[in-house]
């Protein structure tokens, strides 16, 4: 079936003249952390440039899109912000397993959240997938009333085997930077599992991928 | 870059140029027909250009997603949706994909409008039977993206109602779409309902009816248009599409849910989804779902009481549904792990506190409700197997019974009576299998009077066919003003009755023997009788029931040991049952009697007759002759009407009892069988001697009085022996008056005694008493077991 399918792909790729706005990786990103951390703000931020003031509690589960340009790629985020709040947490479990990266959040003014880590930590471990990139992000730094030191979530996410960073959604700062780091780690990891395979059939013009769309799925789906 | 493909559009291949005409100059202006069909007519006619066209549109449409040109998205939509819809399945293969592609494009968009028509027509195309299997489409992220959908919060309520109702449509578009098809993904997977399932949930859990008991959706023509209510037909179709390997992808997430968003307490909203899955589902599955959520309450064996509560409670809301198609093992299966669940609640909390009395109750409903719709015979099983997980002792140590023990007990014979009121009993003998009646008999005795009372009722339930439980709770001469329902009782029934009739009235003679009754459970036991005579009264069995009456009599003249609020209370039932006995066979002798005796009664001695009362004040105990019901006329009355009575002279249930049970008694001295065939002056006047000396069975059986027995030397049996016929003979010759005239103050005296040690006796723990009957220990708190006997050896 896959054969047929590449088959497929490679005569219409053959005959194409074609100039779409298409992608060759897609990443699914999941934003966990506590009620109230700012996920929502930060993706918000990301996608739409805007920081929503009383932004309400989600519920469920976000959804966003965002396409970026990494190494002259396209790479495809589909960000997943999921709901903080308790009552939501069998839906949200249910995102993680098809995750490429977590984005674990937690707010850098408010100790609480911090020591809720270890809980999604394990509930992680639990539904995620083990291979899944994992980041430590500790948002609100424009707050002037910190309780967590740099130093501190540095500490647990190095211990945790975590990628860190300080972010703050109000001020935009860190976040671009979060997520296409995200997207440049997640290519690396894809191109040296999968990307020889798909690299003959690139045939580039402009400098542009053309339409194998169905590959780049295909091969970031399959690094879970 | 793209501009040069306005240019050069002569240069470009046919289906590219019939696409592009299709679009107008204006987006307003809407998809142009004309053109449309062309393109149409083009792709039926050479089909296999007609991925080609998928992609193009699609590629198209994504250029004017990024440039938000969302009339010629709209557009490009609108014309695959014509294409899909007028295209044979068999070419479709190829340009579902592109159209799949273009439905994820407008989904990933931000813009509310274009998610809802990107799930229009997904739907649309979900409504297609393929005829190719579609492996290579994947619906994961439909499903996500639709779940997340399921959950909009737009600001804009209109707009989130309808982000939402799309979500679930979409949801309901994948189910359609995958469940049909064994080569697509597996929708089952856990992956996927643990998405459906809460956002289907979600939804439902908003509707105004489902916070309410028993409300119903106003207008159900608003279904498409109200989320809770289409999601709820989703769910419906959800889980009647699952197969056996299925219901718990399905369930799981449901408890979860119901868990997470705290819907346990109050129920209302549980007990909706699970009616809801219990009616939707495949029947043959029902007893999964039941099972699902017993398991849950097992899990939750250490939340509060309140939840379990309430998932009992929902248990019991549903497993009325599971029942009429649950067989063989599953039903024993159920019973037994509410049964378990009984047991750890008793032994989880000795101190019954509410809640967890509340909690008990909820799975004893459970237990009733599920039996309630079993077939008949199923419930005679059930009530067989419930009674064999009764832990009762042996009748020597009945007290040995711990207090979780004697709970248990209480539990289980309360469960028992809920599915014996759900059974309607046909013949007796059916219901009233041996291995059925003696532990329910044996249950009759026990130290406990609240549970003797409990084993009246199930034999009230059991017994009764006609409706007439409700007339004889309370007893009353005026049969007439009951109206009761009367059949002529069958012959299997009349069998059952000869056989087993005097185990049963020695159970219930002995029950009554007991001094920790109460009034309640002298009415109990009237009852019991009552519905016995009504459903088994005949010629056959009316020598059996008056002997016991007689017996009864006896046993309130003589019996030292119940108090005497009790003795007036035999005397009333006696009293009742004999005017009963006679208008249910129809002896109007006996009618006349009986009537006679009320008369006399209610002239002289009113509190001889009911309503029975648990104090009396301070009456005499002495009782008149003409007050009593006397033997011989009964005899005389049954005479006449042509029955046997050498019967009702020969024995008595005292002396039956002392004998059957006890025959060593008769060893040993105690004069028990003295006034067999001994004349019919024997029961009014004189007869009441034998029994005055025999002892309690209570206190029979303790050791001391084996081992009194086995030191006693012949030579004092001897001298006893002579006292006694002594005795005899004095009784036998003076008049009743005299003799109670002798007897009475001592009476009084050995009663005040007797109470006194009884207050004793009740204070000190039950266990060491019994301990006391193995031979190692003799316990000080035996001592009042002599102080019983001496006196009562004494008084004559």
């Amino acid at each position: 079936m896959k054969g047929l399918r590449t088959s497929i792909i490679q005569e219409k790729k053959r005959t194409e003249f074609v100039i779409m706005e298409d992608y060759k990786f897609l990443f699914k990103v999941v934003l966990v952390g506590n009620a109230g951390v700012g996920k929502t703000c930060l993706v918000r931020r990301f996608t739409q440039g805007l920081f929503p003031p009383g932004q309400g509690a989600t519920i469920g589960v976000d959804f966003m899109i965002k396409t970026v340009e990494v190494e002259n790629e396209i790479v495809k985020l589909q960000i997943w912000d999921t709901a903080g709040q308790e009552r939501f947490r069998s839906i949200t479990q249910s995102y993680y397993r098809s995750a490429h990266a977590l984005i674990l959040v937690y707010d850098i003014s408010c100790q609480p959240t911090f020591d809720c880590l270890p809980d999604w930590l394990r509930e992680i471990e639990e539904y995620a997938s083990n291979k899944v990139l994992r980041i430590l992000v500790g948002n609100k730094i424009d707050r002037e009333d910190r309780e967590i030191p740099t130093h501190v979530g540095e500490d647990f996410a190095q211990r945790h085997g975590m990628y860190f960073l300080e972010t703050s959604a109000k001020e935009a700062e860190n976040v671009e930077r979060l997520f296409m780091e995200i997207a440049a780690e997640l290519m690396e990891q894809a191109r040296c599992k999968e990307l020889p395979r798909y690299e003959q059939n690139t045939t580039s013009l402009n400098g542009k991928t053309t339409s194998i769309g169905d590959a780049g799925i295909c091969g970031c789906s399959r690094l879970s | 870059m793209f501009s040069c493909c306005w240019c050069c559009s002569a240069l470009r291949p046919r289906y590219k140029r019939l696409v592009d005409n299709i679009f107008p100059v204006n987006p307003q202006d809407g998809l142009i027909k004309n053109n449309m069909e062309k393109l149409m007519f083009y792709s039926l006619s050479s089909p296999e250009k007609l991925d080609r066209i998928g992609e193009y549109l699609f590629q198209r449409a994504s250029r004017d997603i990024s440039r938000r040109r969302n009339g010629f998205v709209i557009i490009a939509m609108e014309a695959m949706d014509q294409l899909l819809a007028a295209c044979h399945a068999q070419t479709l293969n190829l340009f579902v994909e592109s159209f799949l592609k273009m439905v994820q494009k407008l989904l990933e968009s931000t813009d509310p409008q274009l998610q809802i028509l990107a799930t229009q027509s997904f739907v649309r195309f979900a409504n297609i039977e393929e005829d190719t299997p579609s492996y290579h489409t994947r619906y994961d992220f439909f499903v996500s993206k639709y779940s997340s959908m399921c959950h909009s919060n737009n600001d804009n309520i209109t707009v989130r109602k309808q982000i939402r109702l799309a979500g679930i449509q979409g949801l309901q578009g994948v189910v359609r779409k995958t469940v049909s098809d064994d080569l697509v993904e597996n929708i089952w997977n856990m992956v996927h309902m643990d998405k459906i399932v809460p956002s289907l949930l979600y939804n439902m859990q908003n509707a105004r009816y489902s916070n309410k008991e028993n409300a119903t959706p106003e207008s159900p023509t608003e279904e498409r248009s109200d989320p809770p209510q289409f999601a709820e037909t989703c769910m419906r179709e959800l889980v009647g599409r699952a197969s056996f390997g299925h219901i718990r992808c399905v369930i799981k997430p449901v408890l979860k849910h119901l868990d997470n968003h705290l819907l346990w307490v109050p129920n209302y909203f549980a007990i909706h989804s699970f009616r809801i899955i219990m009616f939707s589902i495949q029947s043959q599955y029902l007893y999964t779902v039941v099972e699902a959520l017993m398991t849950h309450l097992d899990e939750h064996s250490q939340s509060p009481l309140k939840i379990r509560t309430s998932i009992a409670d929902t248990l019991s809301k549903i497993i009325s549904i599971a029942a009429g198609e649950s067989v063989g093992p599953s039903v024993l299966e159920i019973i037994s792990s509410l049964l378990t669940h009984l047991r750890v609640s008793v032994s989880r909390n000795l101190s019954s506190t509410n809640d967890e009395q509340l909690y008990q109750e909820a799975l004893i409903n459970a237990l009733g409700e599920f039996a309630n719709h079993l077939p008949d015979y199923q419930k005679i099983e059930i009530m067989k197997f419930i009674m064999s997980k009764v832990p009762y002792s042996k009748l020597d140590s009945i007290t040995t019974a711990g207090k979780g023990d004697v709970l248990l007990q209480s539990i289980l014979l309360k469960s028992l009576l809920k599915v014996g009121t759900k059974y309607q009993t046909i013949h007796l003998n059916t219901t009233f299998r041996p291995s059925f009646l003696q532990p329910l008999l044996r249950m009759s005795l026990a130290s406990d009077a609240e549970m003797r009372l409990l084993v009246q009722q199930i034999f009230h339930t059991l017994i009764d066919r006609h409706k007439n439980i409700n007339k004889l709770t309370k007893p009353t001469v005026n049969i007439i003003d009951l109206n009761l329902e009367i059949e002529k009782a069958s012959r299997p029934d009349i069998i059952f009755i000869k056989k087993h009739g005097p185990e049963i009235y020695m159970a219930l003679y002995e029950s009554l023997e007991l001094t920790s009754n109460n009034v309640d459970n002298v009415q109990s036991i009237y009852t019991t009788l009552a519905l016995l005579t009504v459903e088994l009264g005949s010629e056959e069995t009316v020598l059996e029931l008056l002997q016991l009456i007689m017996s009864l009599q006896d046993l309130a003249l003589t019996s030292i040991e119940i108090n005497t609020a009790i003795k007036f209370n035999l005397h009333a039932i006696v009293i009742s049952l004999l005017v009963l006995i006679a208008n249910v066979c129809n002896i109007s002798n006996l009618m006349d009697y009986g009537n006679k005796i009320v008369r006399n009664r209610y002239k002289e001695a009113p509190h001889l007759l009911p309503d029975l009362c648990s104090e009396y004040g301070h009456l005499s105990s002495g009782i008149s002759s003409s007050l009593l019901v006397d033997q011989a006329i009964v005899s005389e009355c049954l005479k006449e009407v042509g029955l046997e009575t050498n019967e009702l002279q020969g024995t008595n249930y005292s002396n039956n009892s002392l004998q059957h049970r006890y025959s060593w008694v008769d060893n040993t001295g105690c004069n028990s069988s003295g006034d067999i065939n001994d004349g019919t002056i024997e029961l009014d006047s004189a007869g009441s001697s034998p029994s005055v000396q025999k002892k309690l069975p209570g206190e029979e059986l303790t050791f001391d009085s084996i081992k009194r027995i086995l030191t006693e030397n012949s030579n004092v049996q001897m001298m006893e022996e002579e006292k006694r016929m002594q005795f005899s003979h004095l009784f036998r010759n003076t008049p009743f008056p005299d003799l109670i005239k002798k007897t009475q103050p001592k009476h009084d005296v050995l009663q005040s005694k007797l109470s006194e040690i009884f207050n004793v006796l009740n204070i000190e723990p039950r266990s060491q008493s019994i301990q006391g009957s193995t031979p190692s220990d003799i316990k000080p708190s035996q001592t009042p077991a002599y102080e019983i006997h001496f006196p009562e050896l004494f008084v004559y």
